[in-house]
């Protein structure tokens, strides 16, 4: 009797685990489709077949990882799917690893001050251009040594700089790097990073990166850090997508 | 006078646990040298490697599978995920999974062994203890440091988006628990084994004996 008992339990856990998995499988949250900042889209909202949306935390090393392979095949981004596919992208850039984890300090600074600098690198109109150069910098001073990259990494990235973020030298044409810094500290940045990363909580769920490629929707990337292998399982997740919509 | 009985208590405890650890190991070597169990050890490694290779990076490769993505394609997905049970080698977390995995398998193996030879439903008991232990591990493997696992999915559904702070500090957890309950379950399944091999064997060699009394040969 008690063994009936104990298996009966069993199999309701495991089916209530199983409904639950099932129900927020099939259950995606419904996308936001208003443009959050033009100079991180690319494409063309008002002509497009296809919206894509990408939330992401410059400091997830899951989001940089599909980050970098796609700045690495951005070009062929734009022929095959922004041109071919008519495809409408757009990079929802926010600081949720800071809500995530509200207690440690190098985490929450990271988050918010990459973030920040990416709007204002937005508002001077060079965000891919710094998107990129920030993105390779934390790899090739971070990622690529193991330093923050996983969940078994035994070292984390400490607290970084403002200027970290912001002293792009000569790198970048036209990118004002004491603008930049001056901009990362106002109050109208922290504003705009704070009322998008609380937007992007209600619609993110179950981790970051988030992807809301038409009705395809899918948390997290499976990459390994080789670009070539990130890049074909970017281009599965953008072909799910289009296929979502026939 | 409370305290040398506490202490003499605990040495007991740790000495029958060492001796049943032993014993399992012994049964666990003479099972694994028998072909058909060693076959249904490497195929359920197979199987747990797979599932918790699949679901390794959270449900990403599911919901892909669940997209209108051409059949050929979700092969391709399905294929990909044998690379990935070798690539587990190269990380710490691979290798937990693979710990997991042999873990599992051995259950699995010593589950038929029992269940073959039961006299008494000993094994049931193991065998409950253990299928919770993999419920865990399932669920708790596959927790990088964004909040991407099977877990975030469940508690959001249960308790909204805040869930997903609290999913990996949960998820570590359950490693550690599902760890425990497995590696209990063998070296009870096989602590088991051992006593139905023995007696076998006994039974073996008294049969034997009786047949040489009576026919000179065995």
């Amino acid at each position: 009797m008690q063994k009936a008992i104990r298996a009966i339990a069993v199999l309701l856990v495991v089916g209530f685990l199983f409904a639950l998995i099932i129900y927020n499988v099939t259950n995606p949250p419904k996308p936001d489709v208003s443009v959050w900042n033009k100079a991180m889209t690319l494409g063309d909202a008002q002509t497009a077949d296809h919206f894509f949306y990408d939330y992401t935390d410059i400091m997830c090393p899951y989001c940089d990882k599909f980050a970098l392979a796609m700045d690495k095949h951005l070009d062929d981004f734009r022929k095959e799917y922004v041109e071919d596919q008519k495809v409408f992208y757009e990079l929802r850039l926010t600081a949720l690893l800071a809500s995530f984890h509200p207690d440690e300090v190098a985490i929450v600074e990271n988050s918010t001050n990459s973030a920040s600098a990416g709007y204002c690198a937005a508002e001077q109109d060079k965000f891919w251009e710094w998107y990129g150069w920030i993105l390779t910098k934390l790899n090739n001073d971070y990622f690529s040594k193991g330093i923050g990259a996983s969940a078994a990494a035994t070292q984390h990235i400490p607290q970084l700089d403002v200027k970290y973020f912001t002293e792009v030298g000569d790198t970048i044409d036209g990118l004002d790097s004491n603008r930049l810094y001056e901009c990362v500290g106002s109050d109208n940045t922290r504003t705009t990073v704070k009322n998008n990363t609380s937007k992007a909580a209600r619609i993110v769920k179950g981790g970051l990166p988030y992807y809301v490629f038409n009705t395809y929707v899918s948390p997290g990337f499976d990459g390994n850090w080789e670009p070539d292998h990130d890049w074909e399982n970017a281009k599965l997740m953008f072909d799910a997508g289009i296929a979502s919509k026939k | 006078m409370v305290l040398r009985k506490i202490a003499k208590r605990i040495s007991f405890i740790l000495t029958t646990a060492l001796d049943r650890t032993k014993f399992a190991l012994v049964s666990i070597g003479y099972l694994l040298k028998q072909p058909k169990y060693l076959a249904s050890f490497l195929v359920s490694l197979f199987v747990f490697l797979y599932i918790l290779s699949f679901f390794k990076d959270g449900n990403g490769n599911w919901l892909l599978l669940c997209s209108g993505l051409p059949f050929g394609t979700k092969m391709e997905v399905l294929g990909k995920v044998c690379i990935k049970i070798l690539e587990n080698f190269t990380s710490l977390y691979g290798v937990l999974i693979i710990f997991m995995s042999i873990l599992q398998a051995l259950t699995i193996m010593l589950l038929i062994f029992t269940w073959r030879n039961r006299e008494k439903d000993h094994a049931i008991d193991g065998a409950s203890t253990g299928g919770i232990g993999a419920i865990f591990g399932f669920v708790a493997l596959g927790c990088p440091t964004c909040g991407i696992s099977l877990l975030a999915p469940i508690l959001t559904a249960v308790a909204g988006t805040g869930a997903i702070a609290a999913a990996e500090g949960i998820s570590h957890i359950l490693i550690v628990l599902a760890f425990i309950l497995l590696i209990y379950t063998v070296i009870k399944l096989g602590y088991v084994s051992f006593i139905t091999i023995s007696a076998k064997k006994y039974k073996e060699k008294k049969t034997c004996k009786r047949q040489l009394e009576q026919s000179q040969f065995c």
